[in-house]
């Protein structure tokens, strides 16, 4: 049942992102807005529904292999899209986040499929340890939801740049919104990883030194970006490259979140 | 059909024509009134805009002897039987798209303008609490309501900028978000610079600054934009607080460079500016747009935007014709007509009274 719940959150992102492309080429004033809100929307609720069939299985928080860490940022990357997708005015941004999470629900889908699920039950749960991996994995969501709006950042600052900017960037959020939404998202991200962090080191059990670097690696990333940014206020352009190249580099450690 | 349209607008006739013959708001129930009154008249709407005059109404008997009474009162009433003015008539099914294309913004000097469709309503809100509408206008009118907003919701002649002003404005937004709180420098105080920047007021813009070779002439438009003149070797200290710069000086060469523009980009600690060079030869230089945060836009560019966006207005012609046609097929206007023609004048269930004329509104 879980990877039902997998295979059709992930078909309802594919779909998110073929119903955008197909709205944005309509022309016009057609925007996905509200159709990808609910297709999202939907593809969310399968995505409880497999974290909810995982949890069950391991007797915790659902973050056991990649396939499940994958899901569970997706999960937290479609959360802020959510909450602060409109609170910070980003139209367009249901188009943007679409493929992202299509991306990590078809990677997440080949892991399952490759690797089967072990009923691989926790001994005793550590509130610090479930505390530690709910935060960081929020954070995930933040720095993801943070790389769209540096790509939504960068498309839309070419497009201005061009003279030449087409409908897209009349559909596109402003250059100001989107530099407010990816200092936000980045502080929110930072925010969160902090409490991940420190909460590690309430584990009963200590995690691994190999935990603690990548973790803190990546914490650092995203403080130097923010640091930096506010200290000598380098160009927008700077700080969304930035928070693109950290992202990336927090997906790869990815793989240290387990456990 | 009893329906019948007599006017002129911006196509047909010379804004000293359309000034002569605008009605004045404060007249319009009067004036209505007295249209009612002409015998072969049974309702009455005027429409008197910047760009148009128009009379619609519904005929006792004939359209034909209705349109010739309200061009001879129009005539006198105006005193212009001396002018060669032409006005334009229609009857049924011909007026009734008239009005159709003028509520969805189809008749319109800028393309698929929205003004239009407020300036229909309040029209049509003036001559119904006067008593001068009637059946057959109330129908043609609430139609022409949903046909304007049929067309505007389901196609895309509003969008995009026409015009050089509104295409930098909407540009600024794509920048700002919201002018509010935005700052506007002018540098060379032409006529073209003036109209981008009360644009930008318009939308919110709340501090301008006028530098000009000519100090006097800053200091005038200044005093007309509500704003602070500088004097010409001093714009550049005022760069730092700017968020929008339109330029229009006679320089024979560009005044602003990558080179005296980055020590100012730096101090703005990554503040996006808008830089709208109007000038030819440009004020400009291309190579500005590599600095980050700057956008500088000349006036081809401007004009590009603006054509593409006539063009894609003029594209949508067809569709919203398509869509009027589409309305008026499930609705059908013959529908109307014969309602209208049924349709007794109120004048003719009232006393001889001119004040009975409210009866007539349904």
């Amino acid at each position: 049942m879980d990877l039902t719940f997998l295979a059709l959150s992930t078909a309802m992102f594919v779909a998110g992102v073929v119903y955008s492309v197909l709205m944005l080429r309509r022309g016009g004033d057609s925007t996905p807005g509200w159709g990808n809100l609910i297709i999202i929307g939907i593809g969310f609720l399968f995505q409880c529904g497999f974290l909810s069939e995982r949890g069950q299985l391991h007797g915790r928080c659902p973050i056991m292999n990649g396939a499940e860490v994958l899901v569970f940022v997706a999960w937290s990357l479609a959360i802020m899209y959510f909450v602060l997708g409109r609170a910070f005015r980003l139209s367009l941004v249901g188009a943007f986040t679409a493929p992202i999470l299509a991306t990590l629900s078809l990677g997440a889908l080949a892991l399952s499929l490759m690797i089967p699920a072990q009923a691989k039950v926790a001994d005793a749960i550590d509130p610090w340890l479930e505390m530690h991996a709910a935060m960081s994995l929020l954070a995930y969501g933040a720095f993801g939801f943070a790389a769209i709006a540096a790509i939504m950042y960068l498309v839309q600052n070419h497009l201005l740049k061009s003279g030449k900017p087409g409908s897209l960037a009349f559909k596109l959020p402003p250059i100001r919104y989107l530099t407010d939404a990816l200092v936000r998202l980045l502080a929110i991200g930072l925010l969160l990883l902090t409490v991940g962090v420190v909460s590690a080191l309430f584990r009963e059990k200590m995690p691994d030194v190999y935990h603690l670097i990548i973790f803190g690696m990546v914490w650092i990333a995203y403080a130097v970006l923010l640091v930096y940014f506010f200290w000598r206020r380098p160009s927008v352009r700077w700080l969304a490259l930035g928070a693109l190249i950290a992202f990336a580099l927090a997906l790869i450690t990815l793989t240290a979140i387990q456990n | 059909m009893s329906i019948f349209c007599i006017g002129l607008n911006h196509k047909t006739a010379p804004v000293e024509i359309r000034e002569r013959l605008a009605f004045a708001e404060s007249q319009l129930p009067e004036q209505l009134e007295q249209i009612g009154e002409l015998p072969a008249v049974a309702e009455v709407v005027i429409l008197s805009t910047c760009n148009r005059v128009e009379i619609y109404g519904a005929a006792v008997e004939s359209p034909a002897a209705a349109l010739s009474e309200v061009q001879a009162y129009l005539v006198d009433h105006f005193d212009i039987a001396d002018e060669a003015v032409e006005f334009y008539q229609q009857e049924g099914e011909a007026a009734a798209h008239h009005l159709f294309e003028v509520a969805s913004g189809l008749d319109s000097m800028v393309l698929g303008e929205t003004e239009i469709f407020g300036q229909v309503k309040k029209a049509y809100s003036t001559a119904h609490q006067s008593g001068a509408t009637g059946r057959a206008t109330n129908k043609l009118f609430q139609q022409s309501f949903t046909i304007g907003k049929l067309v505007r919701s389901n196609s895309a002649i509003q969008h995009g900028s026409t015009s050089i002003g509104s295409v930098a404005v909407d540009l600024a937004e794509k920048i700002f978000g919201d002018l509010k709180g935005s700052s506007v420098m002018i540098v060379g105080a032409g006529e073209m610079s003036r109209t981008t920047a009360q644009s930008m007021v318009s939308r919110g813009a709340s501090s301008i600054i006028v530098s000009n070779r000519s100090y006097d002439k800053a200091v005038e438009l200044a005093e007309e934009l509500d704003g602070e003149a500088l004097r010409f070797d001093d714009w550049e200290k005022a760069l730092r607080k700017v968020d929008i710069l339109i330029s229009s000086t006679s320089a024979p060469h560009p005044i602003i460079t990558r080179e005296n523009l980055e020590p100012h980009m730096r101090r703005r600690r990554g503040r996006p500016l808008f830089l709208i060079d109007i000038a030819v030869p440009r004020d400009i230089a291309d190579d500005v747009r590599q600095l980050d945060d700057a956008f500088p836009y000349n006036i081809d560019q401007l004009s590009e935007i603006a054509e593409a966006g006539k063009s894609k207005r003029l594209e949508q012609i067809a569709v919203c014709r398509e869509l009027i046609a589409g309305h008026v097929g499930e609705k059908g206007i013959d529908a109307l007509a014969q309602s209208s023609c049924s349709h007794q004048s109120p004048r003719q269930n009232s006393s001889t009274s001119s004040r009975q004329l409210p009866s007539k509104s349904s």
